[in-house]
């Protein structure tokens, strides 16, 4: 099955491919339901389109900025080598470049972010695949990931992995206090309390997120770790 | 070599132009010129709090858009000739200055004093930013309630971002037997969260509340707790080594001394 949409991260930043060939209404309406699933992720992200050689017309265009409107979504650029693609983005007052097909994203899953700072009150941590913190996730800190999260060190603030739709993703914690915790399409409230006192695991377990220690998670789930 | 200090704290009420006003005098005391600068714009208080508010003629403002010179606008303290108040306006607000006018405006008042200390406004909008885009140095302070803190940690993300060095932490009233029975964030719980440095600890003080009323800043009165410590952060701020001791509400019972904790102020050896 060919890939409708793909959304990547690069050096640029996000980078959302729309498959050239496909019909249109099919293209959007896999846009839509990506777009639901991590609405959280997306919510305020700037992207270049890429809609590769797909001639798009200005009512075409129109419905996909429409689209990621609603989904507080901001087109930094659209790229495509199409003429009247990009006259039309022109007119939209969006940016338009020829799309240059050598410099494809990185197709490697291994794109992992290394934080080594405290994250404050305010500060968000926004990245396509797994994170890494060294440092206190302090409230009011936001993590979102399309991967996993690990913070070695205390987490109080609100985490986000598998933002993408990654219901396997898990998150780890040298002491587990979160505000809030959301696994893909999950959200979990933080049970009150006094932290458990050794570090803890967070993962979807059937249709909620569970919590338990690393040590009984390694035992039970995984032989390998 | 003169340094400009900013005081702020994210939340409102804190205690961020009683430090100032503290500070500065306490700073005044060891010999030292200091300047205090009101960026409140719009909701001015330092002159208050300092009794001056009755001698203003110009302002902060007046300064910037050049209806006055920055001698002219600057008022002497009624203790000390070597500490001036620049106030801020009453009648604009926060747009009535930019960052770059902080920027000149404390670049010229390093030409005449050792400190220049800015009190700046609550929040984290246009009044905080031109408050600290001057500064060589910030110091946060908080309360130990956990709103206080939370803004506090918004604030230290902000000035680092700022690219204004390490701010450094003053804790404002404290309760030492709230904090013994449990009901109060201890020193320790606020600097696990803030994770910064700890420039002093104030205690709770009802004399404050008289004090500032009245327009008598507290390090001038040698009865008050909080007028002690913060003399004693005004000398670390000097560079002067002084443990940090937390005055307790009970004179004499408890006066213990949190060096053993191993919480010690950043200074130079003495």
């Amino acid at each position: 099955m060919t890939t409708l949409v793909a959304i990547k991260g690069g050096k640029d930043g996000l980078r959302m491919h729309l498959n050239e060939a496909a019909g249109w209404s099919e293209v959007l309406g896999a846009l839509r339901s990506q777009l639901d699933q991590g609405a959280q992720f997306f919510n305020g992200a700037r992207v270049i389109i890429d809609i590769g050689n797909r001639s798009l017309t200005e009512e075409q265009l129109a419905e996909l900025m429409t689209l990621m409107r609603e989904h507080h979504l901001e087109a930094s650029a659209l790229a495509s080598t199409s003429r009247e693609s990009r006259s039309a983005a022109r007119a939209a007052g969006v940016v338009a470049r020829p799309v240059t097909r050598s410099v494809t994203a990185p197709e490697s899953p291994d794109n992992a972010l290394f934080v080594w700072r405290t994250v404050r009150s305010g500060q968000i941590v926004r990245h396509h695949g797994d994170v890494t913190i060294v440092g206190d996730v302090n409230a009011g800190a936001e993590v979102v990931a399309g991967g996993c999260v690990v913070v070695w060190g205390r987490l109080r603030g609100t985490v986000h992995a598998g933002a993408l739709g990654n219901r396997t993703a898990i998150i780890c914690a040298i002491e587990l206090r979160p505000t809030q915790l959301r696994i893909a399409d999950l959200i979990a409230r933080a049970p009150d309390g006094a932290a458990a006192g050794h570090p803890e695991v967070a993962y979807i377990d059937g249709d909620q997120i569970a919590v338990e220690s690393w040590e009984r998670y390694r035992r039970s789930n995984r032989s390998d770790l | 070599m003169s340094r400009v200090i900013t005081i702020t704290s994210g939340k409102g009420g804190v205690g961020k132009t009683t430090s100032t006003a503290n500070l500065g005098t306490a700073l005044a005391i060891q010999g030292l010129k200091v300047a205090v600068v009101d960026a409140d714009i719009g909701l001015r208080n330092l002159d208050v709090v300092m009794g001056l508010e009755n001698r203003i003629v110009y302002d902060l403002v007046d300064v910037v858009e050049g209806r006055c010179r920055l001698r002219q606008a600057l008022i002497k303290d009624k203790h000390f000739p070597d500490l001036c108040l620049l106030p801020a306006a009453q009648t604009r607000d926060k747009d009535a200055v930019t960052a770059d006018d902080m920027i000149a405006l404390t670049n010229q008042l390093r030409a005449e004093f050792d400190y220049v200390l800015i009190d700046s406004p609550a929040g984290i909008e246009a009044g905080f930013r031109n408050a600290i885009a001057g500064a060589d140095e910030v110091l946060i302070v908080t309360t130990p309630e956990v709103a206080a803190v939370r803004d506090a940690d918004r604030i230290i993300g902000l000035v680092e971002a700022f690219e204004k060095g390490h701010p450094r932490l003053i804790i404002n009233r404290l309760k030492p037997r709230m904090v013994n029975r449990g009901e109060m964030m201890s020193i320790d719980d606020v600097l696990q969260i803030l994770a910064i440095d700890l420039i002093g600890v104030v205690p709770d003080d009802e004399q404050i509340v008289t004090s500032t009323n009245r327009g008598e800043v507290a390090v001038l009165d040698r009865s008050s707790r909080a007028g002690r410590a913060f003399a004693e952060i005004a000398r670390r701020l000097a560079g002067e080594d002084v443990p940090i001791t937390v005055f307790d509400d009970n004179p004499g019972l408890l006066n213990r001394i949190f060096g053993a904790f191993g919480i010690r102020a950043r200074g130079s050896e003495r």
